[in-house]
Order: structure tokens, then C-alpha cells, then sequence
């Protein structure tokens, strides 16, 4: 693949796939400049693997690989941050606040949920609010499929718990 | 609320705050252009500029080690050789973190990967553990024959009090620097800085990641 095929092939991934970045970022950060610069992480990170792509993973399943490891690793504010950054503001529109709804309020409960859990089980709740197959969590996770199983079966009786109380 | 509802909401909530996010064309070009460093490769200077200052400073030690060897006092000769020991194993640990830095390929499935860049950063604690275990032959390098055979017990008693508290210092510290204490009060007092967090936070993560994995051959 040469640079500019590369450079094509980027583009397309981020317009077709922005979606996966976006919501691992919002599992993850609540702050929105936090939010900016993991998505910006993110792209970096795509853009230098680009070539080391394996095509005996789906697309979305080499992504979400990527964007769970930056997110997981990225150490917010208190993190050193070296290099040019582009301006992703004047891209980055905030979420004008509607009335809240009783829809918004169980989101709320949801990103209220989610916020408690550790770094691993964000990666497994998001997978599978996200739908995604045991096997494909267990091959974004690494671990067995069964145990994917059984660990998402964990975490539905915790959200069941959380919500009944 | 059932199980279909809650990704309803998820999807739904995600798509309309999606809309709002425009990573367009040019973010996307902009990320090809330019020269960037990652949080992962950022940490290679320092480390890089640690491992040239810790050779000099070895080096610099073994070169008058080796040219004093016959006309220098045994302290000092036992107190360098040491130092210069626990030096190059921290020298070693950078080398291996550098190694770890190359081998991480964010694409790896996420358990395997957390659990490097985990291992690397945690690594860090053991420079400071070797750091610490040098005290106390910063209180012996100076000592010679006359000293000793000077029968001034006072110097003797300053000097076993300085040392000894030196040694159980570095010895308590090099054994119980470690994840098991992390709240305790004087090691959030050691390791107080900004610099320090992201090695508290991935020896955290390294304790999920066990207890992942031990919860995965249940």
C-alpha cells in the first residue's frame, strides 16, 4: 500500500468508523477536552497501525482493539502529552442540554453505572451495550469465548441489580 | 428495565450525540501530516536521557574504581562497587522498559496489552527501590583507617547511628515498596508527584488484570 493509498484508506475508516472512537472516548472521559484528546490519541494510534492491519480480524474488531487500549491508557489531565495537536474544537460541537426526559434520566443511570466500573469492565459493558458477539469480545479482549460469556453474564446481573434498585 | 430497552437506549443516546461529532475530512488528513509523538512513545526521551547519564555516571565510577584500585581505601571500593551494582541494574530496568516501548502493538488484544504497558510503567518502582537501597554506602564511601583507628567513640556512635538508620531505612523501603501499600501514608508521600501517577494507576490495573484473569479459570 502506498502513502497516498494509505492516507485514502485512513480517511475512509475514520469517516465510516468515527462512531467506535467516539463512544469509547465517552465511556471513558467525562470531561470534554479529555474527550478531544483521547479521540485524537486514537487516530494517531490508527493512523501509525494502519500498516500493520491483519485481515483475519474484522475492521471494527482491529478498531475498537486500538481505541480500548488508548483509553485505557491515557491518564487524563495529570498525563505529559508531547506532540502537534490539530484543533479538533471548532469540529467537536457540544450537546446543547434538552429537558430531561425520563429516557435521559435512565441514561444518566446508565453513564452514572458505567462510571463506576473499572477500566476492564467499561471495555466488556461497552462491548456488549454495543452488541457485539461473545466471540468478537473475546477476541477484542483476549480472553476465552466461554469466559466472555460468562463475564458478560456477570455484568448483566449487575446493570439488572443496579436498576431494579 | 430489559435487556433489549437498555441497548436501545445505549444506540440511541450514541447516534444522536454521534451526529454532533464531526471528525471530517480534514481532522482525518491533518492526522497523516504531522509528526507526533504518542503518549506511549513520549516516554522514550527521559528514559533515553536516564540510561546516557546513568552510563556516564557508571562509567565515570568504574574508570576510578579501576585507576584507584591499588591506592584507594577498601571503603571506598566497596561503597562505589556497590553503588555503581545497584546503578546498572537501574540502568537495566530502562533498557527493558525501552524494549517493552518497541514490542507494544496497541492492535493486541486489550488484556495482553494493558498488561505490558502495565508491567512497563510499574517497572519504575524498581529504579526507586534500587535508588533507595543505595543509602547507606553514601555513609561509608569516606571512611578510612585512620577514622577508625582514631578511638573517638563519639565519631563511632554518630557514624553506627547514621549508617545503621540508613541501612534499615533502604532495606524496610526496598522490600515494602509495592502495589499491597499504595495507600499507605508514607508511600503517598514518596510517590506524591504527578510524574508517579500513571505508575500508581497501572499497577492498579495490573491487580484487575489478575483478578480477570482469575476469575477467568474459575
Amino acid at each position: 500500500m502506498n502513502e497516498k493509498e494509505q492516507n485514502q484508506l485512513f480517511q475512509q475508516l475514520m469517516e465510516q468508523h468515527k462512531g467506535i472512537l467516539f463512544k469509547i472516548a465517552r465511556t471513558y472521559c467525562q470531561d470534554e477536552e479529555d474527550r478531544q484528546d483521547i479521540i485524537q490519541e486514537m487516530m494517531i494510534q490508527i493512523w501509525q497501525s494502519l500498516h500493520k492491519y491483519n485481515d483475519k480480524f474484522k475492521i471494527s474488531t482491529w478498531l475498537y482493539r486500538i481505541s480500548l487500549n488508548v483509553a485505557i491508557s491515557f491518564y487524563r489531565k495529570d498525563a505529559v502529552r508531547i506532540g502537534n495537536r490539530t484543533a479538533l474544537n471548532e469540529h467537536f460541537s457540544q450537546i446543547q442540554e434538552s429537558e430531561t426526559t425520563e429516557k435521559e434520566q435512565q441514561m444518566k443511570l446508565l453513564e452514572l453505572f458505567i462510571n463506576k466500573l473499572n477500566d476492564l469492565d467499561k471495555a466488556l459493558i461497552l462491548l456488549y451495550l454495543e452488541d457485539k458477539s461473545h466471540a468478537e469480545i473475546s477476541e477484542i479482549l483476549g480472553i476465552s469465548a466461554s469466559n466472555a460469556s460468562t463475564k458478560v453474564g456477570r455484568i448483566k446481573d449487575k446493570l439488572k441489580q443496579y436498576f431494579t434498585t | 428495565m430489559d435487556e433489549m430497552t437498555l441497548k436501545k437506549l445505549w444506540q440511541s443516546s450514541t447516534e444522536q450525540l454521534e451526529l454532533s461529532l464531526a471528525i471530517g475530512k480534514k481532522n482525518a488528513a491533518e492526522i497523516t501530516k504531522i509528526k507526533v509523538q504518542t503518549i506511549l512513545f513520549s516516554m522514550k526521551p527521559i528514559k533515553i536521557f536516564s540510561i546516557l547519564a546513568g552510563i556516564l555516571w557508571v562509567g565515570f565510577v568504574d574508570v576510578l574504581m579501576i585507576n584507584l584500585f591499588q591506592v584507594a581505601n577498601p571503603f571506598f571500593l566497596i561503597s562505589a562497587g556497590i553503588q555503581v551494582i545497584l546503578t546498572k541494574l537501574a540502568i537495566g530496568i530502562y533498557l527493558y522498559q525501552l524494549i517493552l516501548i518497541h514490542q507494544v502493538d496497541m492492535s493486541g488484544p486489550i488484556l495482553e496489552i494493558q498488561e505490558k504497558l502495565a508491567r512497563l510503567k510499574s517497572s519504575t518502582l524498581w529504579v526507586a527501590r534500587f535508588l533507595f537501597l543505595q543509602l547507606p554506602v553514601w555513609t561509608t564511601f569516606y571512611w578510612n583507617e585512620s577514622m577508625l583507628s582514631s578511638s573517638n567513640f563519639l565519631l563511632y556512635i554518630i557514624q553506627g547511628i547514621v549508617t545503621l538508620s540508613f541501612t534499615v531505612i533502604a532495606v524496610w523501603l526496598f522490600l515494602n515498596i509495592n502495589y499491597e501499600n499504595r495507600d499507605k501514608k508514607w508511600f503517598r508521600l514518596i510517590f506524591n508527584g504527578t510524574e508517579w501517577q500513571p505508575v500508581i494507576k497501572s499497577m492498579e490495573l495490573l491487580h484487575q488484570i489478575d483478578h480477570y484473569k482469575m476469575n477467568t479459570r474459575d
